[in-house]
């Protein structure tokens, strides 16, 4: 009796076929963008461990994901927002900047407390944003009390991290560990580091002040309902016993252009989370000693998390209090006859058999 | 070797079988209570379960859902263990080929949801997995099956199939029937007698749909599995499939799939074909009798052919109008009887399946594509067989358009002698003067011709004379004999399915002719009763169920009656491959 051979997992052949898949799939699009325009900027309010601040949230437009060049994550569409040529100049990159200050000052009453800077890819790797620009932002942002930036684990570095905390910023890298189970981040979502690396990155920006919010990804392609739940409860669970990971994002995947899942999608082989499984998730785990938020994208459309038609703002309501407040009793609120449907996918969908329900 | 599944009854690829576990189940059939599904090795690594016999195990698989690119399912194809009790792999219709080394006794296809709802697509999976995988292992569609679909899917060649579909839409307040599927709030009253259905709609909730739901799809497996056994299963399709648009493409298409239910058709049957619909004219049965009939037989009669309408009695010269014929004929003519769906039977082949196991819909109106049908078998029949004369004995309705239609396009002059009605005294009076200078054959003649009618439509063309070069009768029609010139018997007519069966004598006959045997080469053994498939060595591709086989090995000379396909008996490691009839030991 031979076992099922772990070869694949382990000569690194799935992630070929995934990256090869991967760019295949996003040769398709032909878009390109204005280096001198940030790809998204909004305001908001989020949850940190000081409290609930306003928030200004710029996503950068730094000539896009070097992973996702290579192929990338399977979900991921926002290298369709990358520049022709590759790379952003810093003067690009600090006109990108004024235009969200912009924004800001036309559309808020006062500057926001809270900054928060994604780059579809990492803020932190200098191929994308040069030292100098790092820091000229740092200055730039030196007034508010906290910021976020975006990174993968392999580009956080004390000194690039020191760049914001000696402005007085309290100030978290945001780290998109879509899952705390590698057999999952690597096969299913198709990225590359290892939670190991996560942890090291976590202790070295606990060691000069910062912390670390963790984006989970919940529902990866090839991942059933009750998978994809089982695995967002333990992923939240490790990283509460992470140190210096104070906040999680549990995103619920949502089908984005010129991906992977995608594909899955438009061949009837896969569909995004319940509500009802985002709203588990958060109740289950809101005893663990960790801010957990949601904010599902997309929520009550077929391409985003979602559940009957008839309920779905009402969840997304609750979810958002819940971010806010962290109480689980917010769901007690909520109920609606579609329940009895996502309890019957959970107990019986497989991932050869799905989506069950659409 | 797959040893948990064996297939008992067949119905074009449709099949009863058997999972033989502890408590053997029989299938098509739900697999909810048997199933230990060993986990998914998407997200985690997983060991090969201890397993018994008491459930199938699905192996630790990693699935494929639709809309996964080859180059994934490549790299990530599991290599399944080969395991010694029950157990399923998962596979896609691309996997499944390179899946077999396993010798699993199941295959779970991953991606049904894809492909339910889409004809094209769900024949194209289906065909496609059934001819990857073998013969004797089950193949089970997860999360689709419903009342409505259960036949269609078995139909196509599905063995196991589960609940969660008709729970799913129970749980949404859909209420699920054969007849497809209705909101609950729509229903003025519950349509069935199932035990979740015994009480007032009022009361009747979302849990209690969910409870009809699951009865009404293992009553609707229940009907299938019987339908199977009688070899009834396509004539309930035509009718049942026809609530569902898709499930009526489905089976439309599989009959574009000729070669995928030809090798699963039997060619005989006890049961009877209803052909209520034009759908019936595209079955295996008809198209393989129009083809053997327009492409092996060959009159041997030298009188004039006379068409006549088919009878609703069986066989046609039982019925009161044929007697009618046949006074006014008196074998001066070589009878030819038109009918749809079947086209045009001789007289020597009407007792041959399905000539006297149809059953139409008499309406006396034809409809352009049965009238098509029948005058493409017409004219190829007579492009074959050359008459002196065609007298046409028919009525106006139909049968003269085709008539016409067959004359104008072969360049021939039929002689029409029905008036209104071929039954009125009239009508026959002509016939018989139509006829009276011609020269009746005598009986011998016409035994003689009936038998090699049949070897030839049964064996292929020119059989007749290779295997009965020498031919005595014995006995009377239908139950003819056939002996050769010193008396020993070679083969008798089966009344009930109009074919020969051999005698050893026949069958030595039949390999020395230049007629294309069909061979069942076996294992050193001397079969009784029976052969299985595992004493099989090889077996030639064209044998269908019901076809005569001979039988050979070291041991043993044989002749019998197939149980299975040619490429089914090589293929299959279980279940009885062909009846032995005569054996004798070499
Ligand atoms: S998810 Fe992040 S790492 Fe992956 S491709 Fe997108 S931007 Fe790159
Ligand atoms: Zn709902
Ligand atoms: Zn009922």
């Amino acid at each position: 009796m031979s076992k099922p051979s772990p070869d694949v997992y382990e000569q690194g052949k799935g992630m070929d076929a995934h990256n090869s898949v991967m760019r295949g799939i996003r040769a398709r699009k032909d878009e390109t963008y204005d280096p001198r325009e940030p790809t998204r900027v909004w305001l908001d309010e989020d949850n940190t461990p000081s409290g609930v601040y306003d928030s200004l949230t710029i996503i950068l437009n730094t000539g896009g994901c070097r992973w996702a060049r290579a192929g990338g994550c399977t979900m991921c569409g926002y290298v369709a927002e990358s520049v022709e040529g590759g790379s952003v100049s810093h003067e690009d990159l600090m006109a990108q900047i004024d235009a969200c200050l912009d924004h800001e000052a036309e559309n808020a009453e006062e500057p926001a407390g809270l900054i928060k800077i994604y780059t579809s890819g990492s803020f932190l790797d200098e191929r994308e944003v040069p030292a100098e620009t790092r820091q000229a932002i740092a200055e730039t942002f030196a007034d508010r009390d906290r910021i976020v930036v975006e990174s993968l684990p392999d580009f956080v570095e004390q000194p690039k991290i020191e760049d914001f905390t000696t402005q007085g910023l309290e100030t978290d890298i945001a780290v998109g560990l879509e899952t705390a189970t590698d057999r999952v981040r690597k096969d299913c979502v198709n990225k590359y580091f290892e939670f190991a690396e996560f942890e090291r990155a976590a202790a070295d920006a606990r060691e000069v002040g910062a912390g670390v919010k963790a984006y989970l990804l919940m529902k990866p392609p090839f991942l059933s309902e009750s998978e994809a739940t089982t695995d967002m409860k333990r992923s939240v669970r490790k990283c509460a016993d992470v140190e210096g990971c104070h906040t999680v994002s549990m995103n619920p995947c949502n089908v984005q252009r010129h991906t992977m899942v995608e594909d899955l999608y438009h061949g009837d082989g896969y569909r995004p989370p319940w509500l009802w499984s985002v709203a588990e998730v958060l109740e289950s785990t809101a005893d663990e000693d960790i801010i957990v938020v949601s904010d599902p994208v997309g929520h009550g459309s077929d391409r985003g998390a979602h559940n009957c038609g008839e309920c779905d703002d009402r969840v997304q309501r609750a979810i958002k209090d819940f971010d806010l407040r962290q109480d689980p009793s917010v769901f007690e609120q909520v109920s609606c006859d579609c329940e009895r449907t996502w309890e019957a996918v959970t107990e019986r969908e497989k991932s050869y058999s799905m989506p069950l329900a659409r | 070797m797959t040893d948990y599944f064996e297939v008992h009854d067949r119905d074009g690829a449709a099949r009863v079988g058997e999972l033989r576990l502890s408590d053997s189940l029989r299938t098509p059939a739900v697999s909810d209570d048997v199933l230990s599904d060993a986990g998914s090795l998407w997200p985690a690594d997983r060991d090969v379960p201890e397993g018994d016999e008491s459930a199938l195990t699905v192996l630790p698989h990693r699935a494929f859902p639709g809309g996964t690119a080859d180059e994934v399912q490549e790299a990530f194809a599991v290599d399944y263990p080969d395991v010694d009790y029950p157990s399923a792999a998962v596979v896609s219709p691309d996997t499944a080929a390179d899946a077999t080394d396993a010798n699993a006794d199941a295959y779970v296809l991953s991606n049904a949801q894809a492909i339910a709802g889409h004809a094209q697509a769900f024949v194209a999976a289906v065909v496609r997995t059934r001819e990857a995988i073998p013969p004797d292992t089950a193949l089970y569609l997860p999360g689709v099956a419903t009342p409505a679909n259960a036949a269609t899917l078995a139909y196509a060649g599905i063995d196991l199939v589960d609940t969660d579909r008709a729970v799913v839409k129970g749980t949404q307040g859909k209420y699920l029937t054969t007849d497809g599927e209705q909101f609950l709030e729509d229903l003025e009253e519950l349509p069935c007698a199932c035990p979740a259905c015994q009480r007032s709609i009022k009361e009747f909730d979302r849990g209690d749909c969910v409870d009809h739901n699951v009865n009404a799809l293992r009553a609707a497996l229940g009907t299938v599995r019987q339908r199977i056994r009688r070899g009834r299963l396509r004539d309930y399709i035509e009718g049942q499939a026809r609530h569902e648009q898709w499930l009526t493409a489905v089976f439309r298409r599989l009959d574009q799939q000729y070669s995928y239910l030809e090798q699963r058709t039997p060619v005989l049957r006890r049961a009877e074909i209803t052909s209520a619909t034009e759908d019936a004219m595209r079955r295996v049965e008809i198209q393989r009798f129009a083809e053997r009939v327009t492409q092996r037989y060959r009159c041997r009669f030298d009188n004039p052919l006379v068409i006549v309408p088919c009878s609703a009695a069986k066989p046609y010269s039982e019925s009161q109008s044929h007697g009618q014929y046949h006074d006014a004929i008196q074998f001066r003519g070589h009878t030819l009887s038109m009918t749809s769906p079947i086209g045009v039977v001789p007289q020597e082949l009407e007792l041959t399946y399905p000539a006297q196991h149809y059953d139409s819909v008499v309406t006396g109106h034809w409809s352009a594509t049965e009238k098509e049908f029948v005058a493409d078998v017409l004219e190829a029949y007579l492009q074959r067989n050359d008459y002196p004369r065609v007298i046409a004995h028919v009525p106006g309705e139909g049968y003269r358009d085709i008539c016409e239609r067959v004359e104008d396009s072969l360049g021939l002059d039929f002689e029409y002698t029905v008036e209104d009605h071929p039954t009125t005294t009239e009508s026959l009076a002509n016939l018989a003067s139509t006829l009276s200078d011609e020269l009746k054959y005598g009986k011998r003649e016409r035994q003689h011709n009936t038998l090699r009618a049949v070897a030839d439509y049964q064996f292929g063309e020119g059989a007749g004379d290779a295997l009965f070069e020498d031919l005595q009768i014995g006995s009377r029609y239908p139950k003819l004999r056939a002996l050769d010139g010193d008396g020993e018997q070679l083969a008798t007519l089966v009344a009930q399915y109009g074919v020969l069966s051999l005698t050893l004598a026949g069958a030595r006959r039949w390999v020395e002719s230049d007629a294309p045997t069909k061979r069942v080469e076996i294992d050193n053994f001397v079969p009784h009763g029976s052969v299985l498939a595992p004493g099989i060595v090889d077996a030639s591709e064209d044998i269908r169920v019901g076809d005569e086989v001979v039988i050979e090995g070291p041991q043993a000379f044989a002749v019998g009656r197939a149980a299975m396909s040619g490429p089914e008996m090589v293929r299959s490691s279980r279940g009885i491959a062909s009846s032995v009839r005569h054996v004798e030991e070499r």
